[in-house]
């Protein structure tokens, strides 16, 4: 194969075009990043260019980022082109710490994608040995003091400022700055400093930004094999959400949703997801809500790693099955609606709950079926309600003795309607502190009325203003008794 | 010999009833509380473990608010034990409106379908569930399979079936087709009476057509809401139709029923 040619992305900086990474034959070739563009084809005439994107490449850290979810649940992205991950208790999978490493690393590197990694008790370390030390570095427990003496300064995560500063002072590398007394060089360089110097040797701690929140209800699952048929993705799903469940079970804890994750063997991942309506652990069931969602997955070339997450894990206590077959009425919904939510999405099922407000269209709110009803005073009975409420209201032309009068017909939809009774009006304001006076003054005042045609038909109708006051009132249809 | 005759025919109803009924055992029925609409339903009034069409008259098919009043107050007595699914097509139910009619929303769940099929395999879904009591669903021309799932799906958890037959966003109406509908009625509204004061409206009215019923015979009525204090029957019957005004509006369909 021949050596791919040298090849660099540039970058506008004030009008002059920079190097902003190059490829290691170019590097080969003497250029570097930062470089001015023009120096550069003026060494190396025959440079491919192109123009850098941050924001994809952002993409492709956070993509690799989710790939990174089969080494461990904890991954956070690092700068513009670190990652950064918890391997705390996951090694033992792979067989140690640099079997797992190499694993990483050789999936990357067929990927063409090229990666220095290493392995540390601090995130400060590990940074600074994938950076500036030995490539594939496993650092034992309590030895990163030792692994990074001989280390430049650079690896330190420091400010620009310090950075610069310390080769002046003759200090090169970061062995030199132990035996320095602390509060002088914080003095000098800033807290920060010695911050950065005490998170890469373990003497303070350091918060890193996981890309989704760490939690222990995680399992995986791998296969010697890769899979594609259908049916062994829905047993690998059952087999993973078996684990969780155990696990849950174990420690009485039950969770709302689950999310299951198929990894593919080029790195694309493919989450599916179930959500429970109560907090709960039957793998069974959970298998079932998700065996119908498994078309989205494109298995490729093969599914080789499957994971699984718990959110909302809740106290669940070990269920009774209950001799007398009368179930609690929410437990004996508990299934439908979860299939019902699964299949149809969360915002096509719920239960209507009151809301506080004369504004008929405001009146009712959407809640989570099962879900405790809120304490807002239920709907009064006695206040005339259409069956039908049109979400936007019909402008109907009407025809009235008296301005102050309920009309005695009106047009909607090219027919009249003769009305034989009319009860009314029951007056509604806009509420004034959602807006301003134009949007809920008194030309927003509506008078309703309940009006019955010669047939019997029932409609809402209102008016909207007030007589003499600017505009004439509009008479509108806003819903269809039954 | 009349009286003979008629324990005979008696006799010989009740055989097939078995037979229809097969290894299933009778169904609670929930009676409307007048024996003029009860005596033309079998065993006294609507099984409570089966399904039923309520079709719209005239911009009825397409608004949808009487029969939606009309499946509410039907299925009042039954939703009061236990929770109520309601499948709709377009989310213009407005839940106070229910409250006028005194149905029970505490325990309501409403479910919004993309499309007919799926509606349907909604309510059929809710309906095998213990637990749900009823089941209204809106769709428009249910065929036999579907019917026939929902009428399985009722018996096996003795679930209320009620599908309103609606067409969603207007559009011709497809042709009623043969249904595994229980019963099927039509519904449209009716001019109510004034209240005794004279101010206002009275409480709401519906003329309603039973257009078949197995094991039973057509009727027509009108329906109006019943006073919350008149006893657990939603409805009281203003008057009986007599039979030439069904055959007056409805003569194609009454041929079909035969």
């Amino acid at each position: 194969m021949a050596p791919d040619p040298p090849f660099a992305l540039l970058v506008s900086e004030r009008g002059t075009r920079r190097l902003a990474a190059v490829n290691a034959a170019a590097r080969a070739q003497g250029l570097s990043a930062g470089q001015k563009a023009a120096d550069a084809l003026a060494l190396v005439p025959q440079l491919a260019t192109a123009d850098h994107d941050p924001d994809a490449d952002r993409r492709a850290l956070e993509a690799l980022c989710d790939w990174c979810v089969r080494f461990s649940p904890a991954v956070a992205v690092d700068g513009d082109d670190g990652l950064l991950l918890d391997v705390t208790g996951t090694d033992h999978l792979w067989g140690g710490e640099a079997a797992m490493l190499a694993d990483l690393l050789d999936r990357l590197a067929r990927w063409g994608v090229p990666a220095r990694a290493a392995i540390a008790d601090t995130a400060g370390a590990a940074w600074a040995l994938a950076r500036h030390g030995k490539d594939r570095a496993v650092v034992p427990p309590g030895e990163q003091s030792q692994a990074l003496s001989g280390l430049p300064v650079a690896a330190l995560r420091l400010d620009e400022a310090a950075e610069a500063q310390l080769p002046r002072l003759g200090l090169h590398r970061v062995g030199q700055l132990y035996v320095l007394p602390r509060a002088q060089m914080a003095k000098r360089f800033g807290l920060a400093f010695t911050q950065r110097l005490d998170q890469a040797l373990g003497a303070a701690g350091e918060a890193l930004a996981f890309r989704r929140p760490a939690s222990p209800w995680f399992e995986r699952l791998a296969f010697f094999e890769p899979l594609s048929a259908p049916e062994d993705l829905a047993r690998v799903a059952a087999d993973v959400l078996a684990l969780i469940c155990k696990r849950l079970e174990a420690e009485g804890r039950g969770a709302k949703r689950f999310e299951v994750v198929f990894h593919r063997l080029d790195g694309k991942a493919f989450p599916v997801a179930a959500g429970l309506a109560r907090p709960g652990r039957d793998a069974k069931r959970l298998a079932r809500l998700v065996a119908p969602k498994l078309d989205v997955v494109d298995p490729g070339f093969g599914i080789d790693v499957v994971t699984v997450h718990a959110f909302a894990v809740e106290a669940l206590a070990q269920g009774q099955v209950r001799l007398d077959a009368e179930l609690d009425a929410a437990e004996a919904l508990a299934p439908l609606v979860d299939r019902l939510v699964n299949r149809l999405g969360e915002g096509r099922v719920w239960r209507p709950d009151p809301v506080e407000s004369h504004v008929p269209e405001r009146a009712v709110a959407r809640a989570a079926p099962l879900s405790p009803p809120s304490d807002a005073r239920p709907w009064d009975p006695d206040r005339p309600r259409p069956m039908r409420l049109f979400k936007q209201p019909v402008l109907i032309e009407v025809m009235a003795k008296l301005p102050d009068d309920p009309p005695v017909r009106f047009t909607w939809r090219g027919r009249h309607h003769r009305l034989r009774a009319a009860e009314g009006p029951e007056r509604i304001g806009q509420e004034w502190w959602r807006g301003d006076f134009e949007a809920t003054g008194p030309g927003r005042i509506r008078d309703y009325y309940r009006v019955e045609d010669e047939a019997g038909g029932r409609f809402w109708i209102y008016r909207q203003g007030l007589y003499g006051d600017g505009d004439a009132p509009k008479w509108w249809l806003h819903g269809l008794f039954g | 010999m009349l009286g003979s005759r008629q324990a005979r025919i008696e006799a010989l109803r009740g055989r097939i009833a078995a037979i229809e009924a097969g290894t299933r055992t009778p169904t609670p029925v929930l009676p409307f509380g007048d024996p003029r609409i009860d005596r033309r339903l079998p065993g006294g009034g609507l099984p409570q473990a089966g399904w039923h069409e309520v079709v719209g008259e005239g911009l009825e098919g397409e608004s949808g608010a009487a029969t939606a009043a009309f499946a509410a107050l039907l299925a009042r007595p039954r939703a009061m034990k236990g929770a109520v699914v309601w499948v709709l097509r377009r989310s213009d139910l407005h839940v106070p409106g229910l409250v006028n009619l005194g149905f029970p929303v505490e325990r309501l769940i409403l479910v919004r379908a993309r499309d007919e099929a799926e509606g349907l395999s909604v309510l059929e879904d809710a309906l095998a569930t213990p637990g749900v009591a009823v089941a209204i669903g809106e769709a428009e021309a249910p065929d036999l399979v579907a019917g026939r799932r929902l009428q399985l799906a009722c018996e096996r958890a003795g679930g209320f079936g009620v599908v309103l037959h609606r067409r969603p966003y207007g559009g011709p109406a497809k042709g009623a087709t043969g249904s595994a509908a229980f019963s099927r009625w039509r519904v449209g509204p009716a001019p109510g009476r004034a209240p005794p004061d004279g101010l206002g409206l009275g409480p709401p009215a519906w003329r309603v057509a039973l257009e078949r019923c197995r094991g039973g015979r057509p009727g027509a009525w009108i329906l109006e809401q019943s006073e919350a204090e008149h006893g657990p029957h939603p409805f009281r019957v203003v008057s009986e139709l007599a039979d030439h005004d069904l055959v007056e509006t409805q003569p194609e369909r009454l041929r079909r029923v035969g």
